[in-house]
């Protein structure tokens, strides 16, 4: 085996943009704030006997309110980084499970930008470049719209220059 | 062809004919039966009469429909299998059909399917549908003769019985008894009656045996009649960059696969085959379904088959056959964690139990037994794991009931993914997931050391070990 000497890679160096946690924590508010307006009405108009389940479904609530809209964004915010360099593109990403993809930028195939509700409403882009691949798709989140823009034309610009048919 | 379309229509409506023969029978006016089969037999004639197909110089199209018209069209530069599927009747009457394939995954409706072309004018068809990817291998078949690269064997059969596949067979045809409501029937038929009785005489512990006895035997007679009539008379054969994939007693399926598409093959030995010394192969290529029988090179066949197969067309001894390197110590301790902690949880259980009620001294027996087993399996998957990497293969070989080894073409990876879960992150360790056009897509390294992860990836891919954020 011609094994090389040991190689690691570094991090890549750019953050998401400082919006992002916030925007993340929005977003997972959202859907626990309808299921708190659930058990309030659930106590307030239905039913208001059985307090040991009321008390254990407001816990519950709390708990999971606080991990998934206080713990998880900052926590991803503190994980995600991406970086492009001409040769390829590098992101590193996730929170309880992290993982960093590398894909060459030779072998893209599309480049999308996505804009969801609340990202419009911050002015934040998610850029996600596809490659032959299903499990090679490299996404980097939560942009700054300008930043975004600026990576999609330097990818674009770099992919238009290779040859081949990416496989 | 005329002929192959009324007789499948007929076929395929037979629950139709069913109805019509009751309300012929029912209302005491067989017209009824007479006019739907002729209905039935109409639409399959109507069915050939709207059914063509097209070359052109960029793209082939199909149009098909009676009543709703469809049109699939495909550019011909995509193509990249041609595969022939003869069911009996189509084989009596000297019909195949041919499928187009351009490696997405179609389902029923977009499939680009001839349906009874003549067998003569299949390699016309097909040279004419490669046109583009075979035209260079073409004229290198005309120098040199095919050469056979493997023949089914008779033996090759003892590999089947070792498979659910008879038995998976069984409990559908159960089930679809059942929900025939057949099973109502069934239950006060004589037969039942006369089960019940021999069931009272020798008691209920005989009879489930028995019972026992007979699925295993059908499961296994039927698992070897599976095997023996889609695979029989399997050959492959290689004309320079074109494989050649044929098998089928009853119902003859004939691949074809473009060489210069291969970024390697798997060889799999589920746990049973693997003690039988067995192994099947898969192709991994750009353009043939991961997964299944569309990229199945050799069903289960002695290894050293498989093996040589394999290192003929990938032409690597030591990926197909070398040693592999282990992932040392804190892969070892995951393996053994994940295998014993379910064992140890419902011990755990029983000793809790016990101290409240009597536990019978069997249940003591059945967890000795499964922590065996899980001990067992553990230590084959220690056994089983490792990877092997130069600048031209990626090898992983992993798992026990379904032990795998991935050999791809380093040249065909096209992204890399380290991924860690904070498990992982604690023991150091580290999946690498190597991203590919060809086959599954993705084929994993578990559990690589974490500081080794990165050297794989750069050993396999310059462009990994080059870019700008390495360090050595």
């Amino acid at each position: 085996m011609s094994q090389r000497a040991a190689v690691t890679l570094v991090d890549p160096a750019n953050p998401p943009s400082r919006k992002a946690p916030l925007v993340w924590a929005i977003g997972a508010a959202i859907p626990w704030l309808v299921l708190a307006v659930g058990q309030v009405v659930w106590f307030a108009v239905v039913d208001d006997r059985l307090a040991w389940a009321h008390v254990t479904a407001a816990a519950v609530t709390v708990v999971g309110m606080a991990v998934f809209v206080i713990v998880v964004p900052l926590w991803r915010y503190r994980v995600h980084r991406w970086d492009i360099s001409p040769q390829a593109v590098y992101t590193r990403s996730g929170w309880l499970v992290q993982e960093r993809r590398i894909a060459p930028i030779s072998r893209v195939q599309t480049v999308d930008t996505y804009r969801g509700p609340l990202d419009r409403l911050f002015g934040l882009a998610n850029v996600t470049v596809t490659t032959a691949s299903s499990a090679g798709a490299v996404r980097i989140v939560a942009l700054d719209s300008a930043v975004a823009d600026r990576v999609v034309g330097q990818l674009t610009d770099i992919a238009a220059i290779g040859a081949g048919d990416a496989t | 062809m005329l002929l192959v379309h009324p007789v499948h229509e007929v076929l395929r409506q037979i629950p139709l004919l069913v109805g019509a023969v009751v309300v012929g029978s029912a209302t005491g006016n067989s017209w009824w039966t007479v006019a739907i089969v002729a209905l039935t037999i109409a639409f399959g004639v109507l069915r050939w009469f709207t059914t063509t197909y097209r070359i052109e110089t960029d793209e082939v199209q199909l149009r098909t429909g009676v009543l709703q018209r469809k049109v699939v069209s495909l550019p011909r530069n995509r193509i990249r299998s041609v595969q022939t599927d003869a069911r009996l009747l189509h084989q009596l009457l000297g019909l195949t059909v041919l499928r187009v394939s351009t490696g997405q995954q179609v389902r029923g409706d977009t499939e680009f399917a001839l349906d009874a072309v003549r067998v003569e004018e299949v390699p016309r068809l097909r040279s004419i549908l490669l046109a583009d990817s075979l035209a260079a291998a073409d004229q290198a078949e005309a120098q040199a003769p095919g050469r056979q690269l493997a023949r089914w064997q008779l033996s090759w059969l003892r590999y089947s019985p070792l498979s659910f596949t008879g038995l998976a067979m069984i409990l559908a045809a159960v089930g679809v008894t059942y929900q025939a409501g057949l099973g109502a029937i069934l239950e006060h038929s004589r037969l039942a009656e006369s089960g019940r009785d021999a069931a009272q005489r020798f008691g209920v512990v005989a009879s489930v045996a028995v019972f026992g006895v007979v699925v295993v035997l059908a499961s296994v007679g039927l698992s070897v009649l599976r095997s023996l009539v889609t695979f029989g008379n399997l050959t492959l054969r290689r004309d320079a960059e074109v494989l050649h994939l044929q098998h089928g007693l009853l119902r003859k399926r004939e691949h074809t696969f473009d060489m210069r598409r291969l970024r390697g093959g798997t060889l799999r030995q589920p746990l049973l085959v693997r003690l039988l010394g067995g192994a099947r192969l898969d192709a991994v290529m750009t353009g043939v379904a991961g997964a299944g029988e569309a990229s199945l090179l050799l069903p289960p066949c002695p290894v050293r088959t498989a093996e040589s197969v394999l290192t003929d067309l990938i032409a690597d001894v030591n990926t197909v056959s070398g040693p592999v390197r282990g992932h040392g110590p804190a892969a070892t301790r995951r393996r053994w964690t994940r295998g014993l902690v379910f064992p140890v949880v419902v011990a755990a259980g029983l000793v809790l139990a016990a101290a409240f009620v009597a536990v019978p001294p069997w249940a003591w027996i059945a967890v000795a037994a499964l922590a065996l087993t899980c001990a067992l399996l553990a230590a084959d998957r220690v056994r089983a794991l490792g990877h092997r990497v130069d600048d031209r293969w990626l090898v992983a070989r992993a798992g026990s009931l379904e032990r795998r080894r991935d050999c791809i073409a380093a040249e065909g990876i096209i992204g890399w993914t380290v991924r860690q879960t904070f498990f992982q992150r604690r023991a150091g360790v580290a999946t690498l997931i190597a991203a590919t056009a060809a086959g599954v897509k993705h084929y994993q390294v578990i559990d690589v050391p974490a500081e080794l992860s990165w050297s794989i990836a750069g050993t396999a891919s310059p462009w990994v070990a080059d870019s700008e954020w390495a360090r050595s």
